[in-house]
């Protein structure tokens, strides 16, 4: 059994696609690629593959990441090429490597998510202006959202990790990063409604890419 | 190109209305001379299944002076804004709104999808009439085995292809750009496309009625029309192109694997069926074509199931041999292979057997009627004997499950014959029993339709039972079919009622369909869209009776609305077939060797295909 980390991209007409049906597209992509998949043993075998967390439908993956497993070790060149060969269009491999068997699960390491949000900004603030606001925004002790209308509010404030901006032009980018996993997952919408409150932005018009997944150690998930 | 990405966070499964999925083509739109869209009358999950679509779509691209890009019906909620923003229906490939074609072709495979049909019309912007496009509006086309009846969508349709398609795809294309060439106008288009054997332009015949309402003659406005339109198919399947690159959705269809046609066709002659009618006659696959294919196939995909697809597959001549051949081939790749439904006898099950070793989960049956007297009238030659040694080879196999498909309202029946479908489920459920079948686990399923008379076979004449009739023959059936271990499904009788008077319909019907279309209907096939009150207003305000059309007796001596398109097999063959019913007496399947005479193979000069290629291993 040899594994191997594969970090992609899901962009295009891929972002509408739910995870379930990219998991069968993975699969799918190895056997056109002759990839010798392990699979799991019992009644119903799957492949062996571990993403490290779905992609919400609608967003851009800008380095997402599954661990495939193989029957035998193959040249990690050998994976590149056969896989880049057989994907569908919107999801684009970009690197490969291999990893120890016994390295952690993908999901259970994942501690943190980066995002950056792109949006246009509705009267004109200069970046000193908006970096004040979110500078006096994070300084909140608590930010409380409903997820869903009857549910308690929920305090967000403790996995906003960072909050940055860029402005260009009528153009606003927000580069978040945020707490990802089980516990205290905050989504980048939850953060754009909140911010509403603060600056001029219209939360539905923006573009939602997921950039980076981090691990608690602050290393990307590719090198964990 | 249509901009749809601000609604697409706003409705279910957005991947249905973006396209980019393998195998999908898109081509230079400025470099080909005929732009075509495919158009499926239902959802992206359902057209994607559909073989049709990538044998069309296959065939057309390969072309280098045309393209076909697909397009579905969208699902209400995309309907309802795409509505709001005056956002026209567009294609997949490269969003373009469908007025930019030349040509929308629809499949017609079911009559539930016809408001569908009228409503993606409306939705793209085009003029519903036929008379009313002009110029450079598309042109409408439409095929699939409900074009057998296209009357009821005469109003909407330009040209019907009645047949299929491999064939006569490219003499419509060849056609339409030479017209195009030469500047023809709209109707010198619809008189040379008239010309070609199995197109049949609607508005180029004139229907007569007597005051009875029923039709007193069908004739062509001109003289260069054929009187008759012939049913076009394939001598060879050999020699057509299959598509071993078929589009796989990343959404999941409705049927999720590789499709590979082992042959087209069937006689066994069961006499309620369209299909076993208007596809003779059997033309099988060289086993060693089918080999070739498959491995195009599952290189291509990548699916890990390879579903044998025909009407009735068991009954492949060489099935054992390319079961064998392609389980050693794909075995350690872990392809499973699948048949789609199971003859009702022990060798099926045998069959099933080999192919399925690990996860059994159901097999399914057709005895559709209860009693042998009924069975022989619907000429569905399996006994109860047979049924009962498939089922209890599959119980002894390891299955757990067994599904029963059966008809109600079919003709002649009585209370008894249904009664005995209950009985005949019991049985079945005993000889689970018998076999060891852990109870819990135990489960006999009995799904019972309601007949419906079709176009083009022996019982077209025949009048659809009453809904109150088929309503109290499911409660019967309900009543007898409690306990542990049963499980009981029935269908819509009001679905099936609008089913029989679209399949027996005449052109009078397009008032109903745009009035149907006007007052909301869509997707009337499932369940939670169907708006019955709705299809009731609709005839009302068109002035039509629908019951005139399910439930009257067709003349033999009558014209019958698809008196003018001609399927190969003789209306003299149909209506002996119908009085042996009555009587019935039952007949035998021409693939033993013995003519039925049914004059298919004389009409259209074809010969059944069966057991071709070299009898060697293949």
């Amino acid at each position: 059994m040899a594994r191997y980390r594969v970090a992609y991209r899901q962009d295009g007409p891929a972002r509408w696609v739910g995870h379930l049906d990219i998991m069968r597209a993975f699969a799918r992509a190895a056997r056109r690629a002759r990839l010798p998949l392990a699979y799991s043993r019992g009644f119903n075998p799957r492949p062996r593959m571990s993403f490290a967390a779905p992609l919400p439908v609608g967003m851009q993956g800008g380095q997402e990441y599954v661990d495939l497993e193989l029957e035998e070790a193959l040249p990690v060149e050998e994976v590149v090429h056969r896989l880049r060969e057989t994907m569908p269009p919107g999801l684009q491999v970009l690197r490969v490597r291999r990893v120890p068997s016994d390295s952690p699960a993908l999901m259970g390491i994942l501690d943190r998510v980066r995002y950056v949000c792109r949006g246009s900004l509705g009267s004109h603030l200069t970046l000193a202006e908006i970096e004040e606001r979110l500078a006096s925004f994070l300084a909140k002790g608590e930010i409380l959202v409903v997820r869903r209308t009857g549910e308690k509010p929920r305090d967000i404030r403790p996995g906003i990790k960072s909050i940055t901006a860029r402005v260009d032009n009528g153009t606003i980018s927000l580069v978040m990063e945020l707490k990802a996993g089980s516990h205290g997952n905050v989504r980048p919408e939850e953060v754009l409604h909140a911010l509403c409150e603060i600056m001029p932005i219209d939360p539905a018009s923006f573009t939602i890419a997921r950039t980076a997944l981090i691990a608690k150690d602050g290393k990307l998930l590719w090198d964990c | 190109m249509v901009n749809i990405e601000h609604l697409l966070p706003r409705v279910e499964r957005p991947a249905r209305y973006v396209g980019g999925e393998l195998n999908a083509i898109v081509k230079d739109w400025d470099k080909v001379k005929i732009k075509i869209a495919f158009a499926f009358p239902d959802a992206y999950e359902v057209g994607m299944s559909h073989l049709g679509l990538h044998i069309l779509y296959r065939i057309v691209n390969e072309r280098p002076d045309a393209l076909m890009e697909r397009v579905f019906a969208p699902w209400p909620d995309m309907e309802g804004l795409m509505r709001q923003e005056g956002i026209p229906l567009f294609s997949l490939e490269s969003r373009r709104p469908l007025h930019d074609f030349d040509v929308v072709a629809f499949t017609l495979q079911y009559e539930l999808s016809y408001a569908n049909v009228v409503n993606m019309l409306d939705l793209a912007g085009l003029p519903l009439s036929a008379g009313e496009r002009n110029g450079r509006v598309p042109l409408i086309i439409a095929g699939g085995p409900c074009a057998l009846n296209p009357e009821p969508l005469a109003d909407f349709i330009d040209v019907f292809f009645i047949g299929e398609g491999e064939e006569v795809i490219h003499e419509f294309i060849d056609c339409f750009i030479a017209a195009r060439e030469q500047g023809l106008g709209r109707r010198d288009l619809l008189l040379k496309l008239a010309a070609i054997p199995g197109a049949y332009v609607p508005a180029l015949y004139r229907v007569t009625y007597r005051d009875d309402g029923s039709i007193s003659s069908i004739t062509p406005v001109d003289g260069a029309v054929p009187p008759r339109v012939q049913r076009r198919l394939v001598q060879d399947l050999d020699t057509v192109p299959f598509p071993t690159r078929p589009v796989v959705p990343y959404l999941s269809p409705v049927h999720d694997r590789a499709v590979l046609e082992v042959f087209r066709g069937c006689t066994r002659g069961c006499r309620f069926c369209q299909a076993g009618m208007i596809y003779r006659p059997v033309r099988e696959r060289d086993p060693k074509t089918l080999l070739s294919l498959a491995e195009d196939l599952l290189r291509h995909t990548g699916y890990d199931e390879i579903s044998l697809a025909s009407l009735s597959t068991v009954d492949y001549s060489r099935l054992r041999e390319l079961i064998g051949a392609l389980d050693a081939r794909y075995r350690q790749d872990r392809v499973s292979i699948s048949l789609p439904s199971l003859r009702v006898d022990a060798f099926a099950v045998d069959i099933a057997r080999t192919i399925q070793e690990v996860r059994k989960s159901t097999l399914t049956f057709a005895p559709e009627a209860g009693t042998q007297r009924l069975r022989n009238v619907i000429n569905k030659q399996a006994t109860e004997e047979d049924l009962l040694q498939a089922v209890e080879a599959a119980f002894k196999a390891g299955w757990l499950r067994v599904k029963l498909y059966f008809m109600i309202g079919l003709p002649t029946e009585t209370d008894e014959d249904v009664e005995e479908i209950a009985t005949l489920a019991r049985k079945v459920l005993e000889v689970g029993k018998r076999c060891g079948v852990p109870r819990g686990r135990l489960s006999v399923a009995v799904s019972v339709a309601s007949f419906v008379p079709k176009a083009h076979t022996p019982f077209q004449w025949e009048p659809q039972a009453p809904m109150e009739v088929l309503t109290a023959r499911q409660a019967l059936l309900k009543r007898r079919l409690r306990g542990p271990g049963l499980v009981y499904h029935w269908h819509d009788t009001r679905m099936s009622f609008l089913e029989a008077v679209f399949a027996r319909g005449d052109r009078r019907l397009g008032a109903v369909l745009r009035q149907a279309q006007a007052r909301g209907c869509r997707f009337d096939g499932w369940q939670e869209q169907f708006r019955y009150e709705a299809w009731l207003d609709a005839f009302s305000a068109a002035g039509v009776r629908p019951e005139t059309y399910a439930y009257r007796r067709f003349d033999y001596g009558e014209i019958l609305p698809w008196e003018h398109i001609d399927s190969g097999v003789s209306k003299a063959f149909l209506a002996m077939e119908h009085t042996r019913a009555l009587r019935g007496e039952i007949t035998v399947d021409c693939r033993g060797g013995v003519c039925t005479g049914c004059g298919v193979c004389p009409a259209l000069e074809v010969e059944p295909r069966v057991g071709v290629g070299s009898g060697g291993p293949v």
